[in-house]
């Protein structure tokens, strides 16, 4: 059978057998990760929904720090625009 | 501006996010330049769901560079690109060449938007700075909803 890929908090509630509410006030309070797509709507990736009945979602940390030679350079490959000559106009 | 340990803390921060979202990629680093003495990083997680004909990815690369004090850091450069390819489209945010954009277009950042990949209707579009979590949360909207993007809102370069 084809998983859905995301929830919506009424899916939640009814896996976890507890109310709508109760699910946006563990989105609102960082318990569950959601995606906000909207003023009013949020989204629940399934594989968030796995990690958190797991109990494996991850907290914060540091990132490591490691030594690197060279700056890589961003915009590599990227065509730059044709200047249109209005940049006066822009900046104004 | 941030010191390098708070750059630690904001990279480790980006990771969790996209981790608990079911994303996978290699624990990312904040990497020392020695080159130019700035700070960085840049990875791609691959998305959880359909990978045919390859995962959605989100990209994070910012470069930050000494501000008045040895241990102070500000961000002179991002890259933040979302590349959909089960729904072929991708969106970006970008302040690269900071020398070109400003002399040419009078604007440090510009964004990227292809409701199909590889045909834009415009190369370069004029935007607004945004931060790597602003970023996320515009890229995650967009993840999986089938529709338009919303590139013929924007204003080309």
């Amino acid at each position: 059978m084809h998983e859905k890929q995301f929830l919506s908090p009424a899916d939640v509630a009814m896996k976890l057998d507890i109310s709508t509410a109760t699910v946006l006030r563990m989105i609102h309070a960082g318990a569950l990760p959601a995606i906000h797509v909207s003023e009013r709507i949020y989204r629940i990736p399934s594989a968030s929904f796995e990690m958190y009945k797991a109990g494996t979602l991850r907290t914060g940390g540091p990132a490591p720090r490691r030594r690197v030679k060279q700056q890589p350079r961003l915009g590599k490959g990227e065509a730059l625009p044709e200047p249109h000559g209005d940049s006066v106009a822009i900046a104004r | 501006m941030a010191t390098p340990s708070e750059l630690q803390v904001h990279l480790g921060r980006l990771a969790v996010i996209l981790w608990n979202y079911g994303a996978s990629f290699p624990i990312p680093t904040l990497d020392s330049y020695q080159d130019t003495g700035n700070l960085g990083f840049s990875f791609a997680a691959d998305l959880a769901g359909s990978d045919s004909p390859g995962p959605a990815i989100i990209k994070l690369s910012e470069i930050w560079a000494p501000r008045g004090s040895p241990d102070q850091f500000g961000r002179t450069e991002y890259e933040y690109d979302f590349v959909e390819h089960p729904l072929n489209r991708r969106r970006a945010f970008h302040l690269s060449d900071p020398d070109f954009y400003p002399q040419e277009f009078g604007v440090l950042v510009h964004e990227h938007c292809e409701e199909t990949i590889g045909a834009p209707t415009c190369g370069h579009y004029y935007g607004l700075p945004v931060t790597a979590y602003e970023a996320i949360d515009r890229f995650t909207s967009l993840w999986g909803r089938p529709g338009p993007l919303g590139c013929a809102s924007l204003r080309c370069m």
